[in-house]
């Protein structure tokens, strides 16, 4: 039998309705709406007929020439995408560690057990309810700063947006692997690691061709390959985020190699989530 | 699905991931912009090649009372020899060192695919090899200073018109009898050192020269100093020529540049990408720095009209414009990155074969002869 997609719809719902009464999600907004109003109130962008006469940031001048104010934006813009695409996933990572812990928790599993629901539909739906949460944290902060500027420059920069949307594609990986940790041992702490050690990973794997020639050639840096080979790409697919930041065009090729990639992999690991949540008796 | 079905899915999953990312792999897309270097100050080579260009050693100023002679210092032939007028647009192309850029090489590419004998022809009629034996071109005012190896020079074709006469010790003048009453000025001709050709309508001009290269006419003050003359285009555009240069717009740029400037260079690196320079100097810093805001918007605005007119060209020199407001100057500078530039040549034939660098190698001061 197949699952049903009103079913993983609905738990991802319960999911979202969840995390909005927790308020560790709400401290993370919180810090999140506070970085945005710092831009909003410490960035001066002085701008004269579309191009950028000035700039200061609390006071400090931080712009020598005058430019026209999207190509005078692009440093501004890349940092802002590389900032939503880490700090997405990262807040990803902190934020959503418990969500599968706690839906193993003894009695509310059985209840779910007992509901009209799949097991692979539980797993699917709090996979996709986590999925949404964090793409939709990183557009409110990237989609926000993207907005101030526009609000002072009347420049506005997809970036961000971009970033939110690849750094969302970027955790399909690595909350895949936090839930397939969760499934071992119902622990938040333990979810949360696995899931920094696959970010950090992601990383690495994103810039293995550069780090390989730092291992001897033969055993070691085969293993290193090997180990890196099947892992999401994460910093190449933050890297694409800047090239929209920088009006450079984007590599569609490369694009959907990584981001097939990394859904290979996200699916690999739900999979084995799925292998092992199966195999428990509630 | 049971899971050992899901553990042997999840393998395959893994080793498809592995496989897709491996072999899709490629060296990672730059993440910024080429930065283009901006022809600002003379580097290195350009010090070198000024070096061994200046050749020229002219007599000594007269000392000032109770100080010891000043020792002569040798100075650059071509710089010397331009017949500048107060007031005049001075423009020197370094016609050897553009030939061996990327740009000289798409250029020289596109004209010869065009027409294989456009240079040719022009080496038959008159002995000189434009994309060998040129050097420098200057347009100074009315006139026309051309340096480089005129050893082969045919003036059969200027004899046709102008009987030669001597000028000078090393000068040699071709000056056509007038045409009737209001018919145009016709242009004459002088060689000097079969190193220097010049053209004007203007035969007083080749004179003063000559004079000026031989040390019977002073060296004008409103000349290129040597340590002027870097990139591979430079000139400079007094104040009052401005307005003439850069017309009327709707913003009314042309003239206020013209009122607050007082002097105009202009540097151009064509190397690898196309980058310039154009550096407006003047008394007025206020009236420098609003000029510099307002040319800042200008560049933007039309940026955006070239955006929305998919005027591609245009949009992309735009892209790098920048306006540096410093004190009583600003700098305008513009780039078009070489992978651009071999874009705007696409469709224009395939690009002559690159001539090697060899003496007359950018920077090396000399034709490749």
């Amino acid at each position: 039998m197949t699952s049903s997609p009103g079913n993983v719809l609905a738990v991802a719902r319960d999911l979202l309705r969840e995390a909005r009464a927790r308020r560790w999600t709400l401290a993370l907004l919180a810090g999140v709406t506070a970085l945005l109003l710092l831009a909003a109130f410490g960035l001066e962008l002085e701008v004269v007929d579309g191009a950028l006469a000035a700039s200061r940031f609390f006071g400090r001048p931080s712009h020598g020439g005058i430019t026209a104010a999207d190509v005078a934006l692009r440093p501004l813009f890349e940092a802002v995408a590389y900032m939503v695409f880490y700090g997405g996933t990262l807040f990803g990572v902190l934020a959503c560690a418990d969500f599968a812990p706690a839906l193993l928790a003894p009695g509310r599993i059985e209840h779910l057990l007992s509901l009209p629901v799949r097991r692979a539909e539980l797993v699917l739906g709090t996979f996709l309810g986590v999925e949404l949460l964090v793409l939709a944290g990183a557009v409110y902060g990237g989609l926000g700063l993207a907005l101030i500027v526009a609000a002072k420059t009347g420049v506005f920069g997809w970036a961000p947006v971009a970033a939110a949307a690849l750094g969302a594609v970027g955790f399909t990986g690595v909350y895949a692997v936090m839930m397939a940790a969760a499934m071992v041992a119902r622990s938040a702490a333990l979810s949360a690691a696995a899931g920094a050690v696959v970010w950090v990973a992601g990383i690495v794997a994103g810039n293995r061709a550069a780090i390989a020639p730092l291992f001897e050639p033969g055993l070691a840096r085969a293993v290193f390959l090997a180990l890196t080979a099947p892992l999401p790409r994460l910093s190449e697919l933050g890297r694409h985020a800047a090239r929209v930041a920088n009006g450079l065009p984007l590599d569609p090729a490369q694009l959907a190699v990584q981001a097939g990639g990394t859904a290979l992999f996200a699916a690999a690991a739900l999979a084995v989530a799925l292998a092992l949540f199966e195999r428990k008796d509630f | 699905m049971t899971p050992r079905r899901l553990l042997v899915a999840a393998l395959a999953l893994l080793a498809a991931a592995a496989l897709l990312l491996s072999f899709g792999e490629r060296e990672p897309a730059p993440t910024e912009r080429a930065r283009v270097d901006f022809p600002t100050h003379m580097r290195e080579p350009e010090a070198e090649r000024s070096e061994r260009r200046a050749t020229l050693t002219l007599p000594a100023p007269p000392p000032e009372a109770g100080q010891p002679a000043p020792a002569p210092q040798p100075r650059d032939p071509f710089l010397v020899g331009l017949p500048v007028k107060p007031g005049e647009p001075i423009v020197v192309f370094e016609a050897n060192a553009l030939r061996h850029s990327r740009l000289g090489e798409l250029f020289v590419g596109c004209v010869l695919a065009r027409d294989p004998r456009a240079f040719s022809g022009i080496e038959d009629e008159l002995g000189i090899d434009p994309l060998k034996d040129l050097d420098r071109v200057a347009f100074v005012g009315d006139a026309v200073v051309v340096s480089g190896f005129f050893d082969r020079f045919k003036p059969e074709r200027l004899e046709r018109d102008a009987r030669p006469e001597p000028h000078g010790d090393a000068g040699q003048l071709w000056i056509p009898e007038p045409g009737p009453e209001g018919s145009a000025a016709r242009t004459a001709f002088a060689l000097w050192k079969d190193q220097l050709l010049l053209a004007s309508t203007d035969p007083e001009d080749l004179r003063r020269a000559i004079d000026q290269l031989e040390g019977r006419a002073p060296v004008p003050d409103a000349g290129i100093p040597e340590d002027m003359a870097y990139g591979e285009v430079y000139g400079i555009i007094p104040g009052a020529a401005a307005r003439r240069f850069f017309g009327s717009d709707a913003r009314g740029l042309g003239e206020r540049l013209a009122t607050v400037a007082s002097r105009i260079e202009v540097h151009a690196d064509a190397t690898s990408d196309l980058a310039a320079v154009v550096r407006v100097r003047g008394e007025d810093a206020a009236g420098i720095s609003d000029l510099a805001r307002s040319l800042g918007a200008a560049l933007s605005v039309a940026r955006v009209e070239a955006q929305a007119t998919d005027d591609r060209q245009f949009a992309e020199l735009l892209e790098s414009a920048r306006v540096v407001d410093g004190e009583g100057a600003l700098s305008l500078e513009l780039a078009v990155p070489a992978e651009r530039l071999e874009a705007w040549f696409q469709g224009c034939g395939p690009a002559h074969t690159a001539v090697a660098p060899a003496e007359g190698a950018p920077g090396d001061g000399g034709p490749a002869r």
